[in-house]
Order: structure tokens, then C-alpha cells, then sequence
């Protein structure tokens, strides 16, 4: 058994994987660490010295789809890919594909981790800070996959020229007008940046949140699928959640308007008057 | 007034258009430029609300004094409902802080009708064009388009707006006439040609400027009166061949306060507006055609979706051979969509697809089982008729505790 630690980076297990597959050694002689948890029953042989005889031919989009998939922080993170890589090189093209049992594990890897970078494209939640030499904006998010890095570009687009930094119980990125900054260990002052930062004008934006919802609609069912719960502690308009729903259930609500709505006066238009 | 007040009231008088799309807008990016906001194509869902419906725009109404009397609105003339109007100054403000705070991805402005119909649909360009000039911004915009409006207006605002869109609000002229008197079909479908003709005119010339590019889209109340859901998605065809409209949006009537004796007191089932969203989307993506889905007038089935009801009608298609098939009419069997139908095909073009294929690619087997053949599994069900399929297979609805009060 060769046990390997590629440190959960994926250029590191490339290599790794390549040398194995070189010298046709199989993957259930293989496994890796992840988070840097040693499987027990490992001993201590090691990867085999130099390249060995054996060409391995992959199709090219399979990097790309092992690159991804290496994002997803689970159970046999590494050994997975490996398996998926092994049969490939040996002609089985059905390792890749969803009607496999390992490729329809793969692609739901693939699928949450897509899933998840959008989690941080939707969810993520900038607030103004005083203007000094750091980050304009700042964000704390709680990605359950390893997509910041990657997925965090999306926000180059967005904000242009500003400063942005996003700080998570690991990583955190930090773009500085110029350039995108990954640090795998985020830095304890960006998390504190994120985390205890005032918001004087938050309000805005519960006031919207809470009169777009439509409390004779309910439907607390679709809302959390969409939105785990996961997400809330993190998202402002999470506190409101709970409150929003109780009053609609309560209420037995019959219309759609807010109950702030309802209790103010109200103003009829004669014909030809519309204008304030 | 206080701005907080404003985006309260008329932020709950624009709650009842369901769009909130932000796709299929053109790639934008503020990368290494001044200004704020980009664009992919792919809408953002920022938020979703206890209603289960996604938060992707601002979606607000410029105001909601009207002089409109539309029966189903809650902003009608007569409606006594709190009224409030923002500046043009004040939308672009708070979108641009939305945005920034990655709370959505652009702006919905509609507006009641104040002073004319022109007057109205300046101010609603005046917000976009604010946005777009002034402040640089590439994030979405949706402009709701005054149908009675001059078409110069129109091809104005299609040149800031991504998406217009002109409520069609019913789904007949003699809906229309009896729940909203002054608004006409003529100008809608003529605003709906000012719009489909602004976008084919820029459609095949990259150079002119951009036309709402993300196309238009309407929206039809569901439930005000007693139209079925045949002649509603008749109708919705028609809207897609005629003007070519991304979307059309069904809103389930949603009883208002005050309602007035023309409209019901009720809504009509949610279940519904679900069941015309599904038979809709078969319309866009699966190649039905609205004939296909119903034999005379009527409504849809409640409790079964659209294709599997179809697929009861027309036993003599099935089951069809999975290894076989082609696409088109794999995509037809109850429970297997669109995706699944293309992991089939790729799959078998690597070997013979067996059942338990199936099962792991996550499509509905109770569902599609009497409708497929595959290498190793033939249906028993095939020989069964298709009322008793139906009760085998139709909806059932949890049984409910009754409200307290009834």
C-alpha cells in the first residue's frame, strides 16, 4: 500500500497520480491523506523512484474535469480521481460519464462544486468599510467546497476598480484594484476585517428584503432549497427569516401586501389627478 | 418622505410582476475600468424570500400613483393603498448600493402611469439612462414598457435597457376590456412589434448599437377571471412565434385589499400557475406544441404534470427504446428531461444503456418505468391501461389539518 499526501493541492496529486500511472500501479494500492487526516491502516511505502514504462493517453477535457472535481472536500478526495484516472488510461472513456457508478460520482462532485462557487457568486455580502489603504469592501463566507480562489474572479468583473477582500474560516482572497491574492491560511486581520465591520446603512436592504416577500405565497419548502440554512448566519436578511415566515403562517395571510403596508393610510386617485 | 419609506411601499407594490430574471444579457465586465457591474448571460439569484421566489434584481416601481383602474391591481386609481414616488436620482442610488453590497444583480423598474404615457416611460429611461451614462454601470437592467407609449420612447429605451418587457396582463381582448378598461391589445402587440422589430434590426449587425439584448418577456395574471389554460397557452404560443419572447411569465392572481367585486376573492391553487410554468416549458424547450397538450378547452391536470398527462394520451409512442429513440422523443418520457436525455445519448455511444443506468442519473423512475425499453428491462406496465396508470401514478395530495378558524 502506498499512502501519499498531495498537501490538497491538486498540481501536487497531478504529479503524483502521473508517476503512479506510469508505472501501472493500481489504485487500491493506493491512498491519500486529505486534510491532513492519514488513513490508518497506511504503511510507509513509498511513491516509486523515476517515470516508469507505461503512456498513459487521456482525453484533454479530463484534466479540466479532475481539476474540478479535486474541489470537492469529501471522503477519498484524491483516491476518486485517481480510480477515474486509472480507467480512462485503460480505454474505459465510461469512468467520465454520469451513467457510471464512479463517473456518476464524479459528476456529482463536479456539480456541487459548481454549485458551491455559485453559493459564493449569490451569497456573498460586501459591506463599505471607512476609506484608509485597505479593502473598500470586504465579505465573510463559509464555502463548503474549495472554490474560492477560482470562483472569486467572478467579482474582478463586478466591481472594477475597487477593493475587495473575502475572508473564510480557511482561505481568503483579497483583490487590490490590480491583482487577485489567494492565501490558503487567511490571515487573522482579514477575518477580523470581515467579521467586525459596521454597517450604518444595512437597513435598506432588510426593508427591501422583507416588502418583496409575498406573504400570501408562502412557501418555506422551495425558499430553503434554494437557500440552505447553512447560509443564513452569514447572510443579513437571515435574522428576518424565521420572523417572515411565523408572521405569514400566523396571519393566515389572504393578500400579498406587508403588514407595514397594510396599517397605513391610504391614498385614492380621483380620474385626471395622478400627479403628485 | 424618507427614502426607507418609499422603498417600502413601492417595493410591496411591485411584488406582484413575477419576472426577476437577469439572463441572457451580453458579456460585460468592469475589469480594470471605471463604473461598476458586469454581465455573463447567466442570472444571479441573490436571495430567495419565504415565498420561495428568487431575489436577483431590484425590483421596484418608480411609483405607484396611477390613473390607471386595472381590476387585479393593487395600485388601481381607486385602491386606497399608501402611495410614494422616488426621483430618478433616488432608484439609481439605491441600485448602485445593492449592487455593490452583491445583493442583486441590476434593476426591474416599472412604474404606474402618471401624467401620460409617455411622461412615464421618459422617467423610466431617464433612471437607465442615469445609470448606464453617468455612472458607468453593466449590470442588468429590465424596463417595464408603457404600451401606449411613442415607439421613439421604446427604441430609446432598448438602447440602455437589456430586457423590455409589455405586460400582456391577460389573456384575452375581452379579459382585458372588462378588468383593465383603459389599456387596449392593439397597443401592446404594437409595442411588443416596436420591440421585436428593434431587435432583429441590430440582430445580425455586430457593429450597431445594442438592442435589449436579452430580449423581451411578458406576463399574464392567471386567476383573475375565468379563462382556462388552454386558450391562456394558446395564447402564450402565439406570443412566442408572433414577437419571439423569451419568456412568458404567469402570475397567479393574488387577492388584494380592498378587492373590488370584479375580481375573486381568492387565488386560484398555486399548483396552477406551476402547471402552466411546466406545460410552458415544454412549449420553449421539448418541441410540444400547445394543440398537442390539449384536446379542446379546458384546464390542466392538477395533479399530474403536463408530459406525463400526455404521455397517458398517447400510449401508442411508447415505450420507446432508450438504445434506440432519438433524442427528441427520449426528451418526451415523463420523469427523463432535457439533461438526462443527453447523458443517454452520450452514454450510449459508449455501450448498451441497462436500467440501472437510470437510476443513478437521477430521473424520475416511477415516473418514466412504463414508458422505456432498455437492453435488460422491458415494462410490465406497458399493457396497462392508462386510467389505471393514472391512479397509480397522479398526485396525491397530503391530507391537510383544517385552520382553526376555518
Amino acid at each position: 500500500m502506498i499512502h501519499l499526501d498531495c498537501d490538497d493541492l491538486f498540481d501536487t496529486w497531478r504529479q503524483q497520480a502521473r508517476r503512479l500511472l506510469s508505472h501501472e500501479i493500481d489504485p487500491s494500492l493506493v491512498s491519500w491523506a486529505s486534510e491532513g487526516v492519514i488513513d490508518l491502516f497506511a504503511s510507509a511505502e513509498d511513491l516509486p523512484e523515476g517515470h516508469g514504462p507505461f503512456q498513459a493517453r487521456i482525453p484533454l477535457a479530463l484534466l479540466g474535469i479532475l481539476e474540478n472535481a479535486a474541489r470537492y472536500r469529501g471522503d477519498q478526495r484524491w483516491s476518486l480521481l485517481y480510480e477515474v484516472l486509472w480507467r480512462v488510461s485503460h480505454g474505459d472513456r465510461t469512468a467520465m460519464l454520469a451513467g457510471d457508478k464512479l463517473g456518476s460520482e464524479l459528476q456529482r462532485r463536479i456539480k456541487q462544486v459548481q454549485r458551491e462557487a455559485h453559493h459564493l457568486h449569490a451569497f456573498v455580502r460586501f459591506v463599505e468599510r471607512p476609506a484608509d489603504e485597505g479593502p473598500q469592501y470586504v465579505a465573510w463566507h463559509e464555502p463548503a467546497h474549495d472554490i474560492l480562489h477560482s470562483a472569486s474572479e467572478h467579482f474582478i468583473g463586478r466591481m472594477g476598480q475597487r477593493r475587495w477582500l473575502i475572508a473564510t474560516p480557511r482561505d481568503g482572497v483579497y483583490y487590490d484594484g490590480q491583482q487577485l491574492i489567494h492565501q490558503r491560511q487567511c490571515p487573522v486581520q482579514w477575518q477580523q476585517m470581515a467579521q467586525q465591520v459596521d454597517d450604518p446603512h444595512g437597513e435598506l436592504w432588510l426593508t427591501y428584503y422583507s416588502h418583496i416577500f409575498n406573504p400570501a405565497r408562502l412557501n418555506p419548502k422551495v425558499m430553503q432549497g434554494h437557500l440552505p440554512a447553512r447560509f443564513w448566519k452569514n447572510l443579513p436578511e437571515g435574522v428576518l427569516i424565521p420572523g417572515l415566515i411565523s408572521q405569514a403562517r400566523t396571519g393566515k395571510q389572504q393578500d400579498g401586501q406587508a403588514s407595514g403596508i397594510a396599517g397605513r393610510a391610504g391614498k385614492r386617485i380621483g380620474q385626471g389627478s395622478a400627479e403628485k | 418622505m424618507q427614502l426607507i419609506d418609499k422603498l417600502s411601499i413601492l417595493a410591496d407594490a411591485a411584488k406582484y410582476d413575477a419576472s426577476c430574471a437577469s439572463s441572457g444579457a451580453p458579456k460585460r465586465s468592469s475589469e480594470g475600468k471605471s463604473g461598476l457591474g458586469a454581465s455573463d448571460g447567466m442570472g444571479i439569484c441573490h436571495s430567495y424570500t419565504p415565498d420561495g421566489r428568487c431575489v436577483s434584481l431590484l425590483k421596484v416601481l418608480l411609483t405607484n400613483f396611477c390613473l390607471y383602474d386595472c381590476q387585479y391591481c393593487v395600485n388601481r386609481r381607486s385602491s386606497d393603498v399608501p402611495r410614494a414616488r422616488f426621483t430618478p436620482e433616488e432608484v439609481v442610488t439605491l441600485t448602485l448600493d445593492f449592487y455593490r453590497r452583491n445583493c442583486v444583480s441590476g434593476l426591474f423598474l416599472s412604474s404606474g402611469i402618471i401624467r401620460s404615457a409617455d411622461y412615464t416611460m421618459e422617467q423610466l429611461i431617464r433612471v437607465a439612462k442615469l445609470l448606464r451614462e453617468d455612472h458607468e454601470f453593466r449590470g442588468y437592467i429590465h424596463l417595464k414598457t408603457i404600451p401606449e407609449a411613442d415607439p421613439a420612447l421604446i427604441e430609446e429605451a432598448g438602447r440602455y435597457a437589456d430586457r423590455l418587457s409589455v405586460n400582456i396582463e391577460l389573456p384575452t381582448a375581452l379579459s382585458l376590456q372588462t378588468l383593465a378598461p383603459e389599456k387596449q391589445l392593439g397597443s401592446i402587440k404594437q409595442a411588443m412589434q416596436t420591440i421585436y422589430t428593434g431587435v432583429q434590426t441590430v440582430l445580425n449587425e455586430p457593429r450597431a448599437p445594442k438592442f435589449a439584448p436579452a430580449g423581451q418577456s411578458t406576463q399574464m395574471i392567471v386567476g383573475a377571471d375565468d379563462t382556462d389554460d388552454s386558450t391562456i397557452l394558446h395564447s402564450a404560443q402565439a406570443l412566442y412565434g408572433d414577437f419571439r419572447l423569451r419568456r412568458v411569465y404567469y402570475s397567479a392572481f393574488s387577492p388584494i385589499p380592498n378587492s373590488p367585486k370584479s375580481v375573486p376573492l381568492a387565488a386560484p391553487p398555486l399548483m396552477r400557475e406551476h402547471r402552466l410554468y411546466q406545460a410552458d416549458f415544454l412549449l420553449r424547450s421539448y418541441g410540444f406544441t400547445a394543440g398537442e397538450l390539449f384536446k379542446g378547452p379546458g384546464h390542466l391536470a392538477l395533479d399530474m404534470d403536463p408530459k406525463l398527462a400526455w404521455a397517458l394520451e398517447n400510449r401508442a409512442v411508447f415505450p420507446l427504446d432508450l438504445n434506440r429513440a432519438e433524442a427528441s422523443l427520449i426528451a418526451r418520457i415523463p420523469g427523463i428531461g432535457l439533461r438526462t436525455t443527453e447523458r443517454l445519448v452520450a452514454l450510449r455511444r459508449q455501450r448498451r444503456i441497462r436500467y440501472e443506468d437510470l437510476a443513478r442519473m437521477r430521473c424520475v423512475l416511477a415516473k418514466a418505468k412504463p414508458f422505456f425499453i432498455t437492453s435488460d428491462y422491458h415494462p410490465q406496465q406497458a399493457e396497462v391501461t392508462s386510467h389505471l396508470l393514472y391512479q397509480q401514478l397522479r398526485d396525491r395530495p397530503q391530507p391537510q389539518q383544517m385552520g382553526l378558524w376555518g
